[in-house]
């Protein structure tokens, strides 16, 4: 299991920026969520995940509220605000140039 | 964007801070639903719900810790876990008061300490002087080989006033006191005679009436004076009409054409000279009496630089004035000019002690600051079991850090606010420990940017000392901490060397400080032991002015004199009394040079110069200056009598050929038979101050028949009698002789040595007690070290001692582990020392900077004291229990 300090924090946040772009998601189906698209590579514990989800809370990046799941459980669902996508889009163009340059090192170096 | 995401953000915080409870349950609710979820998958794959719940609750880790770090994440922890650490931190050292009081009472000392020699600093050297654009203002001397800063004369002046360019305005003054009569008792006026602009130099304007101008300086203009704010209230009952009004100066009358508003203060003078500050009462017109004179110097200069010239530039302006001035004068040969700064030529002296007092007041603060790091890091380690508890139970690191800042900024706040009563009190006793003549001494006071300043260093020491320990404590390792009951010394290996670390440098600065302490101390007791060519016990001295209006000439000023000595001579219990121009270590400085003497030549490009004085019969007695050959003034010397001479010894090396005494002096180029004095007598020498290397030749004509009127002067009366029972009987003599005399400077002779000794003994009390200081908490963190240690170990000396070790080697390997770092930390200190004290420099006296006895006592105290400090843990650690070691394991 990948420790919270493996991931980058930064990078965390924007993979719960991404998670919940397309529709609310509580925070157990966020994690599962990471872990099926990303084939198992990455595994979010809950120790990591909480803490980001009520700082991304407390920056004004998502809002929650509470709802019942199919199985009839109360949850509480995170969605992307206004703010939430901005930053999204921030990080994601932060991403890419970072991660052209590791790839531009790692072929040509 | 930003703008629109505050609302919510404000709304989440609101709500965290004032619905606690419901975010609090939120969360709970929030977790339980995730373990549900995990519970689910894990029975999807076949599990018991039994073993289910234990596999999710495995994944899912501490609880605790995560609502923790939700909570953490929550920014509104910053503002109500502060007022939690306070309240914790304000328990935990109320714990240990011994703990706390320690580091408090050295945090306080020591800003204490810091903030008393800043604020003194501040007033001395950076507070702006109290005149107009101050940083213009230049003072003036000339100067030669024999007197590097010498005063103007007044011929000379004038040329300079009239040809410079660089000078904005350009002005002389000499002391000239005089004594009031007639308004209440008679009191003797410090007073300056000044030339016109002299006010307008320093940016002063009369309050009332007008300045002095050109016209006022020639002579026969009749008496005119400014007088002082002070004078003006209390002795003309400030009335608006004090203009125009006659005072009697001196016995004549004087016009007020002006009074000076409050505040005006005096720049400081070399010539007869007058302390800076707020010391002059009356001011009166500078007359220049005599065209040609060019051989006298008693103009104290200052000037006003224009806009972007420097001191340089105008003392080569001034330069080149004084050679033109060399060719049409004869007595301006040889004379060069010096222009320096008014602010170096008043701070100038007290610069190098006061930042020597800087450095060692920071030393100390330095040390003050390893050593409560010391002692928090003791603490840290002995709470280590609390800090992985408190980890265990959901503290988060950054918790943990800010509990231990926030202990430490207590500390450090408790420890500046006990500072501040300190420096209050701290300055008070330092204006009072100031010598008699140091500059601004009436500028030093505590102000709210003092404060600040404690506060700063408080605040900083609290977050500098708080920030080792914090970052210790919070990584003690949760298992190894819990598991081995703190009992294990493996894991404080790397604590343990920092903090042996910390004593060995806490030796070091308390090595450096007390050999500055010695170096001090060896040169005020050299001072002390110097032989000052007097002998200053039992002897009052006084000092008196004639005024020429009823004391003429020489022979009426004799004759006051020798009625005045035969009235207190009478006094019984008397010994000797005389009188004189000066008293010695007063800052006479009134020389003659261009004297012929029989049979001798003057050594090449030079020529006989001493300083002059006058003596009456019965004043080197008086004084306890020994007549080494010949013989002192006496009744017989009068005016009519042969002329006579005293020498001191530093004179008599004139004479390469014959005998200096009988020998023969002379001030006329072509002498009559009349022109030669015969030198009667050799005194001992008197240096001008008890620093100087040696002292400069000097004569002494006797009262009756001094060449010219000295008005001023100063009586010596040797007694067994108490001081004031003999002030008042000489006030009681004179007045009954003249009542329009004033007996002013009344003070023992001693007072009068005291005041020369006391610019190196305030320099050794102070070091000295930052050295005492230093120590001390050298001491006490070497205590806490070995004490913490011997704690740590006691484990393990019991089962030394079950296995059969004698207390006595315990106690013995104790001491040794402590004698180590103290020694290392001696070795370092005097090395450190050695490079540090030459930066002493002129407050040594007599003795070399690497001056073996005091590296000797110095390396002695610290290893001892450090012995003495290791000895309380030694012992305890022969009390170790075998027994108790034996069943813990």
């Amino acid at each position: 299991m990948s420790r919270p300090s493996d991931l980058i924090q930064g990078t965390l946040d924007l993979l719960i920026l991404k998670t919940i772009s397309t529709e609310p998601k509580h925070g157990w189906a966020i994690a599962k969520r990471i872990q099926h698209v990303s084939d198992e590579a990455l595994q979010v514990t809950q120790g990591a995940l909480y803490p980001a989800l009520h700082r991304l809370e407390q920056q004004g990046w998502v809002s929650a509220k509470w709802r019942k799941t199919e199985t009839g459980r109360e949850a509480k669902f995170y969605q992307l605000t206004k703010a939430g996508a901005a930053q999204l889009e921030k990080e994601l163009a932060q991403w890419e140039r970072l991660s052209n340059g590791i790839g531009l090192v790692i072929r040509l170096a | 964007m930003r703008r629109w995401r505050w609302p919510g953000i404000l709304r989440m915080r609101v709500r965290s801070l004032f619905h606690r409870s419901r975010v609090e349950q939120e969360l709970e609710k929030e977790l339980k639903f995730h373990l549900e979820e995990e519970i689910d998958e894990e029975r999807g794959r076949g599990l018991s719900w039994e073993d289910a719940r234990n596999a999710a609750l495995r994944k899912l880790g501490g609880v605790a810790q995560i609502q923790e770090e939700c909570r953490d994440m929550r920014k509104l922890n910053a503002l109500e876990s502060l007022g939690q650490d306070a309240r914790y931190a304000a328990r935990v050292l109320s714990k240990s008061p011994g703990f706390t009081a320690v580091v408090i009472l050295t945090l306080a000392l020591s800003i204490g300490a810091t903030s008393a020699i800043v604020s003194v600093i501040e007033g001395v050297l950076l507070r702006p002087l109290p005149f107009r654009d101050a940083g213009q203002l230049v003072r003036v001397f000339t100067t030669n080989d024999a007197f590097p800063k010498f005063p103007i004369n007044p011929n000379d002046f004038r040329d300079f006033r009239a040809r410079l360019q660089s000078f904005e305005s350009f002005a002389a003054y000499t002391h000239r006191d005089l004594q009031l009569a007639g308004i209440g008792a008679a009191v003797r006026l410090s007073g300056f005679s000044v030339t016109a602009g002299y006010f307008h130099v320093l940016g002063f304007k009369p309050a009332m009436g007008r300045d002095f101008d050109r016209a006022d300086e020639l002579p026969g203009k009749g008496q005119i004076a400014i007088i002082s704010d002070k004078i003006w209230r209390t002795r003309l009952g400030g009335r608006r009409d004090a203009l125009g009004q006659k005072i009697v100066l001196n016995g004549i009358p004087y016009f007020i054409v002006g009074v000076m508003p409050p505040g005006v203060q005096h720049p400081g003078n070399t010539y007869h000279a007058v302390a800076y500050g707020n010391t002059v009462d009356v001011w009166t017109p500078f007359t220049f009496s005599d065209p040609r004179d060019r051989g006298s110097h008693y103009l104290d200069g200052i000037a006003r630089l224009r806009t972007g010239v420097t001191p340089g530039q105008a003392q080569g302006e001034m330069n080149a004035a004084m050679q033109q001035l060399a060719r049409e004068h004869e007595g301006d040969r040889g004379w060069k000019v010096l222009v320096t700064p008014l602010r170096a030529e008043i701070v100038g002296r007290s610069r190098s002690i006061l930042f020597v007092l800087l450095g060692a007041v920071a030393l100390v603060l330095l040390l003050a600051c390893v050593n409560t790091a010391n002692l928090q890091l003791a603490k840290a380690m002995a709470r280590q079991r609390e800090m992985a508890v408190r980890a265990a139970v959901g503290a988060g690191r950054m918790r943990l850090i800010r509990q231990v800042l926030t202990e430490s900024l207590l500390l450090a706040v408790m420890g500046a606010a006990l500072g501040a009563i300190l420096a209050v009190a701290g300055v008070k006793g330092l204006v009072a420990l100031l010598p008699a003549d140091f500059p601004r001494a009436g500028d030093i006071h505590v102000d709210a940017l003092l404060f600040l300043f404690t506060l700063l260093i408080a605040v900083g020491t609290g977050v500098v000392f708080g920030m080792v320990p914090a970052l210790q404590g919070s990584r003690a390792d949760l298992r190894e901490s819990l598991h081995e009951s703190g009992r294990s010394a493996t894991s404080s290996r790397q604590t343990l060397r920092l903090r042996n670390g910390l004593v060995i440098s806490e030796v070091t600065l308390a090595c450096v400080l007390l050999i500055g302490a010695g170096l001090m101390l060896r040169s005020f007791l050299n001072l002390l032991q110097t032989d000052p060519g007097f002998r200053p016990e039992q002897v009052l001295t006084a000092s008196l002015s004639l005024p020429s209006v009823n004391y003429k000439d020489t022979k009426a000023i004799a004759q006051f004199g020798e009625r005045l000595l035969a009235t207190i001579r009478e006094t019984p219990g008397l010994s000797a009394a005389g009188l004189g121009s000066d008293l010695p270590w007063t800052g006479w400085d009134d020389n003659a040079g261009g004297f012929h003497i029989q049979g001798e030549t003057p050594p090449p490009h030079d020529d006989f110069g001493g300083r002059y004085h006058v003596a009456g019969p019965g004043f080197f007695r008086a004084l306890g200056i020994p007549v080494v050959r010949g013989r002192a003034f006496d009744e017989h010397d009068t005016a009519n009598g042969r002329k006579v001479l005293i020498i001191n010894q530093a004179m008599a090396k004139f004479w390469q050929r014959g005998d200096a005494l009988g020998g023969k002096l002379t001030f006329s180029d072509h002498p009559k038979e009349d022109d030669w004095m015969t030198v009667v007598g050799i005194v001992g020498d008197v240096k001008d101050t008890p620093k100087d290397a040696g002292a400069r030749p000097a004569f002494w004509w006797p009262m009756s028949q001094s060449p010219f009127r000295f008005s001023d002067f100063s009586i010596a009366i040797r007694s067994n009698l108490d001081v004031k029972v003999m002030a008042e009987r000489l006030r009681a003599v004179v007045r009954e002789l003249d009542g329009n005399l004033a007996v002013a400077d009344i003070r023992t002779m001693e007072q009068v040595a005291n005041g020369s000794y006391s610019t190196s003994r305030f320099a050794f009390v102070l070091v000295g007690l930052f050295a005492g200081l230093a120590l001390l908490l050298a001491a006490i963190g070497t205590y806490g070290v070995t004490a913490y240690s011997v704690n740590q170990r006691i484990h393990e000396f019991g089962v030394r001692m079950a296995l059969g070790a004698r207390p006595r080697d315990l106690a013995a390997s104790v001491l040794a582990n402590g004698m180590k770092l103290a020694v290392a930390g001696t070795a370092l200190g005097v090395v450190l020392g050695l490079a540090l004290s030459h930066l002493l420099g002129s407050l040594l006296y007599g003795v070399g900077a690497a001056d073996p006895t005091v590296i000797g006592a110095t390396a002695l105290i610290a290893i001892v004291v450090a012995a003495l400090a290791c000895c309380v843990p030694a012992m305890r650690a022969t009390h170790a229990d075998p027994m108790a070691a034996l069943r813990a394991d």
